[in-house]
C-alpha cells in the first residue's frame, strides 16, 4: 500500500488484522522506496481501522521509519489509537521506542506545523516529565498556545471543562523530531522550512527545480519557515540572493518569517533586503493578513520571462493531454465530453464571471503548464465523486478541483511514461477568478480547446 | 462510466444454472442427498470441482473421496449447497483478474476458507439454517462482478485511489450507485435465496445495520469475518484488504468472542 499525502503528512491506513505475515504483504519494499521518496514533513501509519497487531506487525513499520528519517528526517509514527492500543505498543518498544506516537490525526498535525491550522490553545499532559515539555516546545514553535498539567489529576479537572480548550493531548510520545527542507502549499503560497545551520549545502538539499517550476505554474509568494535557523555563511547568503533576483523576474515574492539575527551579521540582512527578501517576525503576520496576501500571491504574476513559445513536442503530445482531461472528467462526471475546436493563440475566455480555474505544470524531457477553466457549475460536479456530496463550499470545490487537476496530471505523467517521456509535475494552483489567470497567462500562446460535456462548455489550455 | 444497464448485464450473465445444476440445487434445497448427488454425477465439470474441493488439506480426509454420494454425504444438505453455488460462482470467474490481483486458485482459496470458517461461526452460534449457511457464498460472487465493473476503469481506479483514501467500495457505489453488498443482494434474488439472506449481507458492509437484533449479529460476525480472511498475506497483495471500509466499532462488542473462536493470538 501506499501513503496517501495531504498537508504534508503522509498517512498508512492498513485495516484489519496486522502480524508478522499481512504486514509485510501490506508494506512490501517497493512501498518503502517510495515512501522514502515522499517530500513529506510527516509519514504516519493510523491503527484506525487495526483491530488485532502484535509487535511483529509493527515491527515492519518500525523498520521503515527508520529508513525514511534516515533519507530525509520526517517526523515518523503511529496514530488514531485509543489507550489500550497506545499502553500495548509502550509495552513491545518500552525504551527502545525510536518513532511518535499521536492519539490522533489532529494532535499529529498541530505537531507538522501546517499553517492551514489556526493557532490552538492545547492542553497537554504525559506521565514523562520531558516529553511534557518537549511536545510544549514544539507545540510553542509551531504557533500554537499549549498549557502543560502537571499531574494527571490537573489534567482530567481541565480536560473536563468542555470548551475550554481546541485540542486535548494524552497518550502521545514523541521520538525523534525530524527537520528537513519541506514544500507546503497554503492557499496559493509556497512554504518551505529550513533550519539549524544554512550553508553551501543548501544549493543541494533545496530542490531548486520544483521551485522554477512554481515560478512558471505562477505561484508568486515563497516563504522561508525559518524560526529554526540558527545561524548562515556566506554562501547561503549568496545563495538566497540570488534565489530572490530570479523571483523578481517572474514578480514573484520571497519571505523570511521568524528569523533571527542574533548570530548573523546585520549586514546579511541588509544584502538580503536589498535583493528583495522581506522578514516577518511570525509567520502569523503574513498568513493572517489577507490583504499582504492577496498583495503578494493572490494575483499580478507578470511572467515577464516566458516567452516561450509552444514547440513541435507540446503539439505531437496534445492529444495525450486532451485525452487525460476527457477521461478523467468523463469519469468524474459521468457525462460525454465533445470537442469543439483547437487553436493556437493566447488564452481567450469570453465570459469571466462564475468560473474557476486550475493550472498545473510539468518538467522534465519535455515542460510547459496544463490550465483548466470551468464554470462552477461544472467543478462542482465534476469535484462531488471526490467530496461524496453536493456541497456549495468553495473553499472545499477549490480544493477538490485541485486534486481533479492533479489526478489529470498523474494521467498524463503516465500516458507520456508509455512513450518514454518523463516528466515530473508541479502542484495544482487555483484560481477563483478569472482575471487573476489573465494576467498570469498573458503573452502566452498556447493551444486552447474548447470541450463541451452536454451542453456545459470548459476550457482546456496548454502552455509552456 | 458505469451504468446501471452495464451493471445489470453482469447481473445477468451470473448462470441461469444449466439444467443439472439446478435441478441439483433444488433437490439440495429439500434434502435429497441421494437423488441430488446422481443429477451430480452427469455434470462432468462439476464432479471435479466437488472432488478437487473436497480433497483440499483443509478438509483432512486421509483417503481420496470420489464418489458424489459420498461427497454429499460428508458435507451434508448445507455444506453441499454451499459448495454447488461456489461452483456457480467459479463459473462467472474471469480468467485473468486485472484488479484484484487473483486466480483460479487463491479465488477457491477465498471461497473456501470463507465457507469453512461461516460454518464455524453458525456452529458456535447455534445456528442451522441451510440459506444462512450459503449467504456466504455470496460474497465472492459479488467480488467478480466489481472486477468485471472496474475492469475497463482500472487505471482511472487507481488514479482516484492515489489522490484520496477511499476503498473500493466507495468508488463504486459513487461511481454507479450500488455497492459490493447491493450487488450481493441483487444475486441473492437471481438465485431465489429468502429476503432475510440479503439483509444479512447488507447488515454486513458494517455501515446499513439492520433493525432486526438477530439479522445484525449475523452481519457483525459476517463483517469480521470477512476482514479476518481479506488480511491474508495473499489477499492483501490482492489488493482485497481495501476493498471496504473496516467498521471496527460495528463489532468491536463481538470481537474478544470471534479471536477465541477463530484462536487470535495464541
Amino acid at each position: 500500500m501506499r501513503a496517501i499525502v495531504k498537508d504534508g503528512i503522509g498517512i498508512f491506513s492498513p485495516q484489519g488484522f496486522l502480524d508478522g505475515n499481512s504486514a509485510t504483504s501490506f508494506l512490501t519494499i517497493e512501498d518503502i522506496n517510495a515512501t522514502e521518496n515522499l517530500k513529506v514533513d510527516m509519514i504516519l501509519v493510523s491503527l484506525k481501522k487495526v483491530i488485532f497487531f502484535n509487535r511483529n506487525g509493527l515491527d515492519t513499520f518500525v523498520k521503515m521509519f527508520v529508513k525514511v528519517r534516515l533519507k530525509n528526517h520526517a517526523t515518523v509514527g503511529f496514530c488514531d489509537y485509543d489507550n489500550k492500543k497506545f499502553q500495548a505498543i509502550m509495552n513491545f518498544y518500552k525504551d527502545d521506542i525510536n518513532f511518535s506516537l499521536f492519539k490522533t490525526y489532529e494532535i499529529a498535525s498541530l505537531f507538522s506545523s501546517n499553517f492551514k491550522n489556526d493557532s490552538k490553545s492545547v492542553l497537554l499532559f504525559s506521565d514523562d516529565k520531558s516529553q511534557r515539555s518537549a511536545m510544549a516546545i514544539e507545540l510553542h514553535d509551531n504557533g500554537h498556545n499549549p498549557i502543560i498539567a502537571q499531574t494527571k489529576q490537573e489534567f482530567l479537572e481541565k480536560a473536563s471543562k468542555e470548551g475550554s480548550y481546541d485540542m486535548v493531548i494524552e497518550d502521545t510520545y514523541l521520538g525523534q523530531m525530524g527537520q528537513k527542507i519541506a514544500t507546503r502549499v497554503t492557499g496559493n503560497a509556497i512554504i518551505y522550512t529550513i533550519s539549524s545551520f544554512l550553508d553551501a549545502n543548501i544549493g543541494n538539499t533545496f530542490n531548486i527545480a520544483y521551485h522554477n517550476n512554481s515560478l512558471n505554474v505562477g505561484f508568486t509568494l515563497f516563504i522561508f519557515d525559518a524560526y529554526k535557523v540558527v545561524s548562515m555563511n556566506i554562501h547561503a547568503l549568496n545563495f538566497f540572493s540570488r534565489l530572490a533576483s530570479s523571483a523578481a523576474e517572474y514578480n514573484a515574492t520571497i519571505c523570511f518569517a521568524g528569523m533571527t539575527f542574533d548570530k548573523i551579521p546585520k549586514a546579511f540582512k541588509e544584502t538580503m533586503e536589498d535583493s528583495g527578501i522581506m522578514f516577518f517576525e511570525q509567520m502569523d503576520d503574513i498568513l493572517h493578513d489577507k490583504k499582504l496576501l492577496e498583495d503578494l500571491g493572490g494575483s499580478s504574476a507578470v511572467a515577464t520571462k516566458n516567452k516561450r513559445a509552444i514547440n513541435k513536442i507540446t503539439v505531437t503530445e496534445l492529444p495525450n493531454f486532451i485525452d487525460a482531461t476527457v477521461l478523467t472528467i468523463e469519469m468524474m462526471t459521468n457525462s460525454k465530453a465533445i470537442k469543439e475546436a483547437a487553436e493556437i493563440h493566447n488564452i481567450e475566455i469570453k465570459e469571466k464571471t462564475d468560473k474557476l480555474a486550475s493550472s498545473i505544470g510539468f518538467y522534465g524531457d519535455m515542460d510547459g503548464m496544463v490550465i483548466l477553466v470551468f464554470p462552477k457549475d461544472i467543478a462542482k460536479k465534476a469535484c462531488e465523486l471526490l467530496i461524496g456530496e453536493e456541497t456549495n463550499d468553495a473553499e472545499l470545490i477549490l480544493d477538490s478541483l485541485s486534486e481533479l487537476v492533479n489526478i489529470i496530471g498523474g494521467k498524463v505523467k503516465t500516458l507520456l511514461a508509455d512513450k518514454n517521456i518523463n516528466v515530473n509535475i508541479t502542484l495544482p494552483r487555483t484560481y477563483n477568478n478569472i482575471d487573476n489567470l489573465l494576467e498570469m497567462t498573458t503573452a502566452r500562446k498556447g493551444v486552447q480547446v474548447d470541450l463541451a460535456f452536454d451542453n456545459d462548455k470548459f476550457l482546456f489550455f496548454l502552455t509552456r | 462510466m458505469i451504468t446501471k444497464e452495464k451493471i445489470n448485464s453482469y447481473i445477468d450473465k451470473i448462470p441461469p444454472a444449466p439444467k443439472a445444476l439446478r435441478a441439483t440445487i433444488q433437490l439440495l434445497n429439500e434434502g435429497e442427498l441421494v437423488k441430488a448427488a446422481k443429477i451430480a454425477q452427469t455434470d462432468p465439470a462439476l464432479k471435479s470441482y466437488l472432488t478437487n474441493m473436497v480433497n483440499k488439506p483443509i478438509y483432512g480426509f486421509r483417503n481420496e473421496v470420489t464418489e458424489i454420494s459420498q461427497i454429499f454425504g460428508i458435507l451434508g444438505v448445507s455444506g453441499s449447497q454451499q459448495a454447488v453455488y461456489n461452483y456457480m460462482v467459479t463459473l462467472l470467474s474471469p480468467s485473468k483478474w486485472k484488479l484484484f490481483k487473483l486466480n483460479a486458485k487463491s479465488f477457491h482459496n477465498l471461497q473456501d476458507q470463507l465457507s469453512i470458517k461461516w460454518q464455524k461461526v453458525l456452529q458456535h452460534l447455534k445456528i442451522k439454517n441451510v440459506d444462512i449457511q450459503s449467504s456466504i457464498t455470496l460474497l465472492p460472487a459479488s467480488i467478480i462482478v466489481s472486477e468485471a465493473l472496474f475492469c475497463e476503469h482500472i487505471d482511472d481506479v487507481n488514479l482516484l485511489r492515489g489522490t484520496k483514501a477511499l476503498d473500493y467500495n466507495t468508488i463504486l457505489s459513487r461511481l454507479c450507485g450500488v455497492d459490493l453488498f447491493d450487488i450481493c443482494q441483487m444475486i441473492s434474488k437471481k438465485w431465489d435465496m429468502p429476503e432475510d439472506i440479503a439483509k444479512i449481507v447488507q447488515a454486513s458492509s458494517g455501515v446499513k445495520p439492520s433493525d432486526d437484533e438477530s439479522i445484525n449479529t449475523l452481519g457483525k460476525w459476517m463483517h469480521l469475518l470477512l476482514f479476518f480472511e481479506l488480511s491474508q498475506p495473499v489477499f492483501i497483495e490482492a489488493n482485497l484488504n481495501d476493498f471496504i471500509d473496516f467498521q471496527i466499532d460495528y463489532v468491536s462488542d463481538i470481537y474478544e468472542e470471534f479471536s477465541t473462536l477463530m484462536e487470535i493470538g495464541s
